[in-house]
Formats: structure tokens, sequence, C-alpha cells
């Protein structure tokens, strides 16, 4: 074996274990850990595969912003953990049933007879001089720049959703606007009230 | 490489309804309250621009510009102009509706042009990676729609179920693309049509990939067995957003199909036709006999929706042109029906009162004969009754189902129709032949009910002369 | 020496755990969009693994997009889930049943 191959199996086995903790744990704190190192670990794997940019991105976006958000969200709600154990003996034998299904028909579709050396051999290496964030930035703002304008206007419609969903505009201080201050008249504060005068008893 | 300037001028209404979409988000947020209704008016006028927009366009030829990723046809214009149809349309019926229930903010609006923007990228997309963002752009928006308003824990319920089947269904389409994309080596529609029928690429793997993606269609598309959300949200969102999913959007799935199935995967068409006859069956199998059950209008017309989408599906599963042309014509037509059924239930409703139930339609001749009338014309084409366009719509599709040698398809279909048939009249029972339990007088504004009656004649008038828009539909696809 | 394969059927253990997961935690929504985020990260490994053995940037490029879309995703499947809890204070898909397919 050689040293990319050990790395690959360290990644792969530690990969398979953070991914299955995900899914095992009940606390979502820790699953959102666990997620954190499946990122990290599948990042490393994705540097084997020379996508070096991308292997970077999965880490400062990922680890570093949507996870960041998940557990923030984890921790602004007060979850209640124990009413989520609830029946999950009684699902756990159906998704990993499932689950092996799934990978089993996967497995035997994608397998080395397919997918091996003979049939797809490992492609040479690039030369030095390669940048790999270079050659995807290139082909990003010409050949692919329609769909970068769309990925724009989701990540707009994504802001607008998250403000218009959970901004409340309920004010909580009270202060003084100086517009109305200004703008205040003598007919809006001071009422004359004509009293009829009382009639004397004597 | 690099970018042709010039291939910008085929995105004009693309264009002009993000700069309008974006500009509506600026101005908006410098309205007071009662100046609002100049978000609306710009929304429309952003629909409308962009239908004459999409007239500049070179509408004759098919052009395929900016790399494969975006294709102007005239499957595209069609397509198009009846989204800009149905969205011009919603916004007139839920005008009132939404200043009525707090929602008539220029937020509703934004979201709604940026999801019928994705449905334009989905209507003229011409690689996997356009029709995914597409898709995504116009899914977000609509999860967000459904969860806007924000006070009702029914619907951020709904958002919430729309969002995590429509989040699994793109998982499970994207598995599908990236062994598509595997096995071919490409993301472009063409491309991959012509090296999947050069049979270069390993044969499995794209089966396997045809799988997922046609899995994560039908869970988009609410094909039974992943429909499971469909009456959720159609009954959480409010109606006037129900409104907005029901129509447009079919319409856009519509395109996805075609541009997916028919033309990129075109040459597999043995392998998806096999799962399309099980989700059309089972839709309309499901559809047609859970309808009967429902108490709720919005649920009996999910369902209804449901029964609608095995259908169409129908036609896709031949393969052949008369097929498509016959699905296409069935989605335009359902896409005008679904506009006056739930437009209906705007029409009753009024501050706060949800015309919901099956019972709020009991007497409603009573109450205004000609929009009893109009709802009259609108259920029995949705029944699939001769003279209104619903029954046109069913023959073509059965017609080309029969052509293409699935005479048991079609006798199938026939029978569900016709079980169908009942819930349908059951409204038309309470309408006419019920005493009113309530006897408000109808609050629609005018504008309301000048669309409503137009709504009920195009399906009236479509049923009687339904050549034009079949010999559109069939040209659009034959090009 | 590590194949195309290898890379192909660690992506697809993972998709089968995403699975897994969504069948186990349908009653947790947080792991719930957790487990989809997985099935993506299963799905985003496919397209870099193929896209270096066919040498071929479509898939790295492919990549770079479901990361945008999946972070606008997130964000407006979280902001959701902090309206769903405002106002049934749960997240346990049980308790939200008062719509009943």
């Amino acid at each position: 074996m050689m040293i990319p191959d050990v790395i690959f199996y360290i990644f792969a086995t530690a990969l398979v274990l953070a991914s299955l903790m995900v899914v095992v744990v009940r606390n979502p704190v820790h699953a959102a850990l666990y997620l954190i190192l499946a990122f990290f670990t599948s990042a490393c794997i994705w540097i084997l595969l020379e996508a070096e940019f991308l292997a970077l991105t999965l880490v400062l976006v990922y680890v570093g912003a949507v996870m960041v958000l998940f557990l923030f969200v984890v921790m602004m709600l007060d979850i209640n953990l124990a009413p989520l154990r609830e029946g999950y003996v009684k699902a756990l034998p159906v998704g990993l049933g499932v689950a092996a299904v799934m990978f089993a028909e996967l497995a035997l579709i994608l397998g080395p007879n397919r997918f091996g050396l003979q049939t797809t051999p490992a492609p040479s290496a690039h030369d030095p001089g390669y940048s790999n964030t270079k050659e995807l930035g290139r082909i990003l703002y010409t050949q692919y720049v329609y769909p970068f304008e769309i990925a724009a206007v989701i990540l707009l419609v994504a802001i607008v959703a998250a403000i218009a969903l959970t901004m409340r505009a309920r004010r909580q201080t009270k202060y003084v606007r100086p517009e109305m201050q200004v703008n205040v008249k003598r007919e809006d504060r001071l009422r004359i009230v004509k009293v009829d005068s009382e009639r004397r008893w004597r | 490489m690099t970018v042709n300037v010039a291939d910008f001028a085929y995105l004009l209404p693309e264009l002009w309804v993000l700069a309008m979409a974006s500009l509506l988000l600026v101005v908006d947020v410098f309205l007071h309250d009662d100046q609002r209704i100049i978000s609306f008016f710009m929304a429309l006028i952003t629909v409308l621009g962009a239908a004459v927009a999409t007239t500049y366009v070179d509408i004759e030829q098919t052009h395929i510009v900016l790399s494969g990723a975006f294709v102007s046809d005239r499957m595209a214009v069609l397509l198009k102009m009846f989204i800009y149809i149905s969205v011009t349309a919603i916004f007139i019926y839920t005008r009132q509706y939404l200043m009525e229930r707090n929602m008539f903010k220029g937020e509703f609006y934004v979201l709604a042009l940026f999801g019928m923007l994705g449905m334009m990228v989905m209507v003229s997309a011409h690689s996997l990676l356009s029709i995914y963002l597409g898709l995504e752009l116009m899914s977000l928006s609509m999860y967000a729609l459904v969860a806007l308003q924000r006070d009702s824990g029914i619907a951020s319920e709904a958002a919430m179920k729309y969002f995590v089947l429509g989040a699994l269904a793109s998982g499970l389409l994207l598995y599908g693309i990236s062994l598509l994309y595997g096995a071919t080596g490409t993301l472009d529609l063409g491309q991959l049509n012509q090296r999947i029928s050069m049979g270069q690429s390993t044969d499995l793997v794209l089966v396997l990939g045809v799988v997922f993606v046609v899995t994560g269609i039908a869970f988009k598309l609410g094909a039974v067995p992943f429909h499971m959300w469909v009456p959720d949200i159609y009954h959480g969102a409010s109606t006037a957003v129900t409104l907005y999913i029901s129509t447009a959007p079919k319409i856009a799935a519509f395109a996805m199909i075609m541009r997916l199935l028919a033309e990129g995967l075109g040459p597999l068409h043995p392998y998806w036709q096999q799962f399309i006859i099980v989700l059309a069956v089972l839709s309309m199998f499901l559809g047609n006999v859970a309808a009967i059950a429902q108490t709720n209008i919005k649920r009996m017309l999910a369902y209804s929706t449901i029964a609608h989408v095995g259908f169409f599906l129908l036609g896709i599963l031949t393969g052949t042109q008369e097929g498509y042309s016959a699905s296409m014509f069935y989605i335009l037509v359902y896409s005008i029906m679904s506009l006056g059924g739930f437009g209906m239930i705007i029409v009753l409703s009024r501050a706060g009162f949800e015309a919901d139930r099956l019972e709020d339609f009991k007497g409603l001749n009573e109450r205004s004969p000609w929009f009893a009338g109009v709802m009259l014309v609108v259920l029995i084409s949705m029944a699939g009754v001769p003279p209104a366009v619903g029954f046109y719509a069913k023959l073509s599709v059965l017609q080309a189902v029969v052509q293409s040698g699935f005479v048991w398809l079609a006798v199938v279909a026939v029978i569900f129709s016709i079980i169908g048939a009942f819930y349908y009249l059951r409204v038309i029972k309470y309408m006419y032949f019920d005493k009113a339990e309530d006897t408000t007088p109808l609050a629609a504004g005018g504008d309301v009910r000048a669309l409503m009656s137009a709504n009920g004649l195009a399906v009236l008038l479509l049923g009687v002369f339904p050549g034009a828009l079949m010999a559109l539909c069939a040209a659009v696809v034959a090009h | 020496m590590v194949s195309l394969s290898h890379y192909l059927i660690l992506g697809a253990v993972l998709f089968a755990i995403s699975l897994a997961g969504i069948f186990i935690n349908r009653k947790n929504v947080i792991i719930l969009l957790m487990a989809i985020e997985l099935m993506l990260l299963a799905v985003n490994l496919n397209f870099v693994a193929f896209s270096h053995y066919l040498h071929d940037t479509a898939g790295q490029v492919f990549v770079f997009f479901i990361l945008t879309v999946a972070a606008a995703e997130a964000a407006i499947g979280l902001a959701i889930l902090v309206l769903l809890f405002r106002n049934r204070a749960t997240i346990n898909v049980q308790d939200i049943d008062s719509l009943k397919g």
C-alpha cells in the first residue's frame, strides 16, 4: 500500500464513523460537532482528489458558517431532549434496513468492475504550476457565468427570506421621536374647555 | 473561452425580472404601509414587462447560448407566457386577501417574482446545472412564501414539512445527476443525449441515475408514493400562497420533465417509462379516491392535483410528440383551472374568514348565481366533462396513450376519472341544491370579480375552441 | 491503489447513512436537516471523484454551486425552524400534527 492509500483509508473510516454518529446521537449539539468532523475529513479526502479550492471552501463555508449557524440555532432554541428520544429504537431497524439495501444496490453498481482502475485509470498528476483555484475561477466567470449569476440570486433570496421570516419589528425600547416633538402644535396638547359657570347655591 | 456579451440579449426577460425584483426590494423599504400598493403595481409591471421582453427575443429559432446553459426556443416562450399569465392572475386575485390578513408586504412580491425567475430559468435550462439552480431558486422562494404568514403555526408547520421533503427531493435528484455526469462526463443536455445514444457509457449506472432523477422529480411534482406533503402544504399555507404553488410551478415542472427526460435522457426512454407508468397509475388512483374523503376544499383540490399530475404523466410516458404536446396542453389548461378553483376560495373569503371548508360553498347559487356558474364551469372542467376544456385535455392525453399502445392505461385512466368526477359533483350539489349557511354578501373587489369571470370564460371558451392552443402545443413540441 | 470505485462506494455509504438518518430521526428536525446536509456531502464526494478521474472540471464547478445553494438552503431551513419553534415551542415532528396527510 502506498501512502495516499493509507491516508484515504484513515480519512474514509473517520468520515464513515463521524457521519454514523451524526444520525445516531440524540443531542443535536453532539450531532453538529460530529457533522463538523465529517466535513473536515471529507475536505481532506477532496485534497487527495486534487480539488484543493473546494476542500478549503468546504472548511470555510461549511464548518465556518453553516455549522456555526446550526449550533447557534440549537443553542438559541431551548429544546427539550427527552421526548425526542422516544420511538428511536422502533425506527432504527427500518432505517438500518433501508440503508443496507440502498448501500448494497449502489455498491453493486458502483463497484470495481465498472469503476475500477482498469476501466478508469488514475489520471496523471497536474504539473507543478497548475492552480486549481485559478482554473476554477477562470471557467466560473466565463463558461459558467450564467449559473454564477443565478447562484447570486439564490443567496439574495436566502437573505430576504431569512430576514422576512425572523426579524421582528416589535419595538423593545422607548425613545423620543424628535420630528413628532417639533411638529407638535398647541392644539394637540392644549384643550380649552368651556365650562358653564356654576350657579351658586345659597 | 470568453463570454459573448451578445448572448445576454437572449436573457432579456430574466434580466428584466431580476432588475425589477431587486428594485422592488429597495423601493419597498422606503414605503409606508399605506403606500404599499406601489409594490403591487411594480410587481405587475415586472410581469407584464417580462412578457413584452419575451416577445422581443427571437421566438422562432432555437438558440443555445452561454456555453449551453441557456436555451431560447418556442417551447420556452410559450411556457413562459403562461407562467406570466398565472402570476399576473395570482397577484390580482390575492391583493385584497393579503391586505385583509396583514400580509400585504413587499416581501411577498419579491419572493413571488424571484420564484418566477427560478421557473423561467428552469423553462430555459439546457444543462443539468441550470435545471438544478432554477429548481432551487423556485423552491427556496416557495418555502419562504409558505412560511411568510409568521404568526400562523399551521403555516410554519407546512413550511417545515415542505422544506424537509423538498430538500430531500433535491438530494435524491442531485445524486442521480452526479451519476449521470459520471457516466457521460457532461452536464449539457444535448451532449448527454448524444453520448447516451452512442452507448459508450456503462449502462446500469445511467439507469441508476435515472431512478434517482425520476424519484426526485416525483417528489417535487407530488406524484404518489411521494405525495405526502401536497395536501398538508396546500392546506397549511395561506390560500394566496396555495394559489401560487398550485399553478405556475406546475408549468415549470413540466418544463423540467421535458428538458431532463425528453431532451437529455430521451434515449433511456424505455427505462424511465416504467417508473412513470407506476407513478401515474398510483397518483390517479390515490388522488381520486382520497379526494372523496376530504372536508376541506383546499385538501380536496390538493388530492385532485395529485390525480391531475398522474394524468399528465400519462402523456409524458408515451415518449412521443403527440404525448408531449398533449401533456403540455393538459398542464397549461390545468394551471388555468387551478387558478379558477383556488381563486374562488379567495373570492369567498373575507377578513377573518377562510372559505376553505366544503360547507362554505353551500348555496353559492343563491348568494351569487354568476360565481356559482363560474365555479361550475371550473369544476366540470376539472372533472373532464364536455364542453369545458378539461375534457379535451384528457381526451388528447388518452389519444396519445392509445396511439402508443397502452390501451389498458387509457382504460384505467378513464375509470379513475369517473371516480374522480364524484367529488367535483358533490361541490356542485352543495352550490346549487343546499341552503346557504352563511349569507354574508361576497366581499371581493371589482378587479377580482372581473378576473374571475374572465377565468371562467377562458375555461369555457378554450373548451369550445381548443384547436388553436392544441395546435400551438403541437407546433412547439415538434420544433 | 485507490480507484474511482473506492470513492464512489464511500459516497454510497454516506448516502445510505444519511437516508437511514432521515428514517431514524423523523422526530428531530434539526438532526433531519443535518442528515440532508450529509446527503449533499455524499453527492459532492461523487462529483469531486468523477471530476478527478474524468479529468473534467465541470464536476467541481457543480460542487461549488451545490455548496452555495446548500448554504442558502440551510439559512432558510433554520429560519423556518426558528419560526416554527416560536409558534409551537417544539421541534418534535410528532407534536407537529395539526396537518394530517
